[in-house]
């Protein structure tokens, strides 16, 4: 018993201490963004502000109009974005895992092949791409691109080869066809997994910055990540703006996650059968 | 499955959504500014991008453009901001034939963009009304490329020397004139854990002392700091840091930049541009300070000057009603309400005259260097030269290489991938 | 074979596509066709402004590799930073996840604590870090009182990558420990319930049951995490504004191939060149990696 207390303890201090260093710099973040300017620039070290104030909050809203709409503009297609990579993610996992056809196996090299081609010496072609279609500053040109990943189409696959056989088996002796399988029986179960995966897309589409910053010109299509960068720009040195802005801009997605949260362990599962 | 149809319904909605939301924003857009006017016809919308700037800037730059609309009610602008990575995006939008009818370009950039072909030369449109001599010479032949004007100034900056006139006076130093003063002044003005010099170790702030002794910095489009003229010209800033310990630069306080060092009181002189001086009264008023030209090497005076032009893109549909956005905008008008506060000097000398900087006793040493800067601009390949020779200058900065030794890597580094281009 | 079971092949080939189809789609139109594109410029000189030209220099832009200093150098430091970084964010999600699942209390509170970074935007983490690690920032601040030597991280070659590796390491273990912590909830209670009995104690119970029974998760953490570090970019562009310095010490491959792509003109497809030079690198990784994990059940 003695032993067990003395592990635990060693434990509880591991677990605080990363607790500790996870937390310190974005307390810091948020309590730079309640001070004053003049107490950031004075150096001082307080986690408390001495003054405290919801001006820079106030500010960042006032100065920036457009600051709504571009909040609006991130959750919308981070949203969109996220749903339909759920589906399409799913069903092409799906087919890799379940499916025999041929060109399985190259389809699924050339899914991992993508992985390893860095993005940016793709930008161009691909912004010749979405021109040719119109979809320069245009909702469409940037959710569609992203609608699909590879990295979740492969994690898809991970967790559809572990998924029990005989649940479809018998969806399918019951006269479903793999359609119907997959979107009223697999679906529905793998809702733990979609759950994980909305998360990671939801961030990557939230964060996006290359993207947005080549296809949008227009300052009501702008998405936070570029608003924030505006931002950053007009108030160089401004250190207790931007880390409201900062704090506006993680806060949603903070939400989300605290409402997914109770999915996330159960979801990702990938470990073989055992 | 309720569940699922209650999902297609969200997908086919949300992208329905997509449409009409994505239609509404540019309605608005027109619509909101179709206001201002009750004139019929055709409004031509003529867009223009730029990098953005403080909020001050940037309401002194909406009032020129309503101005602009107020007088030509037939156009309409659209002002574009890129927030970061404002020329890679250009370059990717003009890929495209996607980019903005009229855009800014920074001088450093400009030989190279214009060698491609992308920006419209101007000659056709000039008329003797707009009046080219006006301009500041070495400013506006930035954007001369081949006898074709490429664009016109907006405004530029030289750099002066800032300093800070409570700790000269502490320290009884006078304004350093040369060099040899200045090192010595820093040498007086360090202590308390404040330093002499709060300095930039980059070329764009290092060229105008780079060149101080003979030396040519670029030569034939080509690098050429590792010239022992070059070297020697450098060596006091590096002497400055690692043997006299009076110069640092900001990121070693724990600052970004020279304004805010100067600002935060860490350093009593440094070497900064006009736009150091709104930046020090929004944030730090309470500092008294004083700028004078910079210390002349050897009996000789110099100075950088950084300018921004507007220029036209060449594939452009509106080029009527670019151009006179573009003669607007660096007309003496419009210049003058641009650069009324001060934030910007006008390029053009009788708007200068006018608005009276050179009595202004902040900007007096500014508007002075004009006439001996050399404007931040060197052909095609001063992109390369420059990025190879901030990356090694930085390293004998921090005394971890000889400087001799550095540049010469540097300036090989520069050339092979100018030869391999 | 008989004709009832062709036709199940081929019905099930028409249902596997149509599966695939949106995918195919989106792959094919804006990641696989821009890669084609990519490979096209690779064996051209390029300059796609203006008037865009296309010389075909053949092996030229893959020669041009040999003797480019900078991309030695961005080669080397990129090799630094997966060989220091997977290792090290790998080991520690695994730690963190082990103890998370160690059935203490308050686990939720540490679980959503930790996930932090994950959520937080790359960019945003950049700014905070760079302000932390500031001269006189909180970082050095804490340094000091402690009574150890002092930083100037954003500005020291010798320290600046070193900057951005603790700052990755810390923003992506917790990333992984969530896929750790998933695949503990698989490991049978039992497993240790017999350990216990033989008398195992905490740590060998660790290096003999949890450990082996993650193998197939550690080998998709490893390639996960070799691709995302071999295409470091975000940080040190936003640490260094886009040159890769201070001295070339935060240049990676990707941010090299960045500036040849953006920043000087006509050098497109040196870029794309390089570009493909990692890509093979990183598989050459991955299949290093497979060889000595031995673990074929991922794929």
């Amino acid at each position: 018993m003695e032993k067990n207390k003395v592990g635990k303890t060693i434990l509880y201090m591991i677990l605080g201490l990363y607790a500790v260093t996870t937390l310190v710099p974005f307390l810091w973040a948020l309590s730079s963004s309640f001070k004053t300017l003049q107490e950031i620039v004075s150096g001082s070290m307080s986690f408390i502000p001495k003054n405290f104030t919801l001006e820079n909050y106030k500010q960042i809203f006032i100065e920036q109009e457009h600051f709504p709409r571009w909040m609006f503009n991130s959750l919308f297609i981070a949203g969109v974005g996220t749903f339909l990579n759920l589906i399409f993610n799913s069903m092409a996992g799906y087919a890799l895992a379940r499916l025999t056809f041929p060109g399985k196996k190259a389809l699924f090299i050339i899914i991992l092949g993508v992985l390893m081609i860095p993005a940016q010496v793709t930008m161009i072609p691909n912004y010749l791409i979405l021109k040719e279609l119109g979809w320069l500053n245009s909702y469409q040109g940037m959710i569609v691109p992203g609608m699909i990943n590879a990295t979740y189409i492969f994690m898809m696959r991970q967790f559809f080869i572990n998924f029990p056989k005989e649940l479809e088996e018998a969806a399918e002796i019951d006269g479903l066809s793999k359609f119907g399988t997959f979107f009223r029986v697999v679906l529905p179960l793998a809702k733990p997994a979609l759950a994980a995966q909305s998360i990671f897309i939801f961030m990557g589409f939230w964060n996006d910055f290359m993207r947005p910053l080549i296809v949008i010109t227009d300052i009501e299509m702008f998405t936070l990540p570029l608003g924030l960068n505006t931002f950053k720009g007009q108030f160089v040195s401004y250190w207790n703006y931007i880390m409201a802005a900062s704090m506006v801009f993680t806060l949603p997605v903070l939400l989300l996650y605290a409402f997914f949260n109770r999915y996330f362990i159960k979801g990702i599962s990938f470990t073989g059968g055992k | 499955m309720k569940s699922k149809k209650w999902l297609s319904a969200l997908g086919v909605t949300s992208l329905l959504m997509a449409g009409v939301l994505s239609g509404c924003s540019s309605d608005d857009a027109s619509s909101n500014k179709g206001n201002g006017s009750t004139e019929d016809g055709e409004k031509i919308e003529v867009s223009l991008a730029g990098w953005g700037g403080n909020p001050t800037e940037e309401k002194l730059l909406k009032q020129t453009l309503d101005d602009f609309e107020k007088k030509h009610p037939d156009i309409d602008v659209k002002y574009e901001v890129i927030s970061e990575q404002y020329m890679d995006v250009m370059k990717t939008r003009l890929v495209g034939g996607e980019a903005a009818d009229v855009f800014y370009l920074d001088a450093f950039e400009a030989p190279a963009l214009i060698e491609t072909g992308v920006i419209q030369p101007l000659d056709e449109f000039i008329t003797d009304d707009f009046d080219v001599e006006d301009f500041e010479k070495p400013l506006a032949e930035a954007f001369v490329v081949d006898g074709k004007t490429y664009g016109f100034p907006k405004d530029y900056s030289t750099l002066a020397l800032f300093y800070n006139k409570k700790m000269l006076a502490e320290a009884g130093v006078e304004v350093p004139k040369t060099m040899e003063e200045f090192r010595e002044a820093a040498k007086k003005l360090t202590k308390d854990g404040v330093y002499g010099f709060g300095v930039a170790p980059e070329l764009a702030r290092m060229y105008w002392l780079a060149e101080s002794q003979g030396g040519e910095v670029v030569k034939d489009n080509k690098a050429n700091f590792a010239s022992s003229e070059v070297v020697d010209a450098l060596q006091p800033i590096i002497e400055m840091h690692n043997l006299d310990k009076t110069a640092v630069e900001p990121k070693e306080v724990g600052v970004n930049w020279g304004g805010e060092i100067f600002g935060q009181e860490k350093a009593a002189m440094v070497i900064e541009g006009n736009w150091a001086i709104p930046f020090l009264a929004d944030t730090f008023p309470d500092v008294e300070y004083g700028t004078a030209e910079l210390p002349a090497v050897d009996g000789k005076k110099s100075t950088m000057a950084y300018s921004v032009a507007y220029v036209m893109n060449a594939q452009s549909e509106k080029k009527e009603a670019a151009w006179k956005l573009i003669s607007y905008l660096t007309g003496k008008e419009g210049m003058k309400t641009w650069t009324s506060k001060g934030y910007a000097l006008p390029t053009r000398k009788s708007v200068a005259a006018e608005l009276g900087y050179d009595q202004d006793e902040l900007r007096t040493a500014l508007v002075a260097g004009a006439s001996y800067a050399t404007v931040w601009s060197k052909g095609t390949n001063l992109p390369i030269i420059m990025n190879n020779f901030n990356n090694q200058f930085l390293s004998a900065f921090l005394g971890q290489a000889d400087l001799a030794d550095a540049l010469k890597e540097a300036e090989k580094q520069a050339n092979s991938e100018i030869d391999a281009k | 074979m008989n004709k009832k079971f062709s036709r199940k092949a081929l019905r099930e080939t028409g249902q596997g596509y149509t599966f695939m189809f949106p995918a195919l789609i989106v792959l094919g139109l804006f990641i696989i066709g821009p890669i084609f594109y990519t490979i096209f410029l690779s064996f051209h000189k390029v300059q796609l402004l203006g008037n865009a030209t296309f010389d075909f220099v053949a092996f030229d832009n893959f020669k041009r590799i040999l003797e480019d200093t900078r991309a030695k150098i961005a080669l080397w430091n990129t090799f630094k930073y997966v060989v220091i970084v997977v290792p090290c964010q790998t080991f520690l999600a695994l730690i963190l996840a082990a103890t998370l699942n160690a059935g203490l209390k308050g686990q939720t509170f540490f679980r959503i604590v930790y996930f932090l970074p994950t959520l937080t935007s790359s960019a945003v983490l950049t700014l905070i870090f760079m302000w932390m690690y500031n001269k006189d920032g909180l970082i050095n601040n804490i340094l000091d009182f402690i009574g150890l030597p002092t930083y100037n991280f954003l500005g020291d070659p010798a320290i600046a990558l070193n900057a951005i590796m603790f700052m990755n390491i810390w923003s992506t273990a917790p990333f992984f420990m969530v896929i750790y912590l998933a695949a503990l909830q698989d490991i049978p209670e039992s497993l240790y319930e017999a350990a216990k009995l033989d008398g195992a104690n905490v740590l060998q119970r660790f290096w003999k049951i949890t450990v082996p029974n993650l193998r197939p998760v550690t080998s998709f953490v490893v390639i996960m995490g070799i691709i995302g570090t071999f295409q470091l970019f975000d940080q040190s562009y936003i640490f260094s504004a886009g040159s890769g310095g201070p001295d070339n010490s935060t240049l990676t491959v990707v941010l090299l191939v960045y500036q040849y792509a953006f920043k000087t003109l006509g050098t497109m497809g040196y870029a794309a060149a390089l570009a493909f030079l990692l890509a093979f690198v990183i598989l050459v990784a991955t299949l290093l990696q497979r060889k000595f994990s031995k673990e074929e059940s991922l794929y």
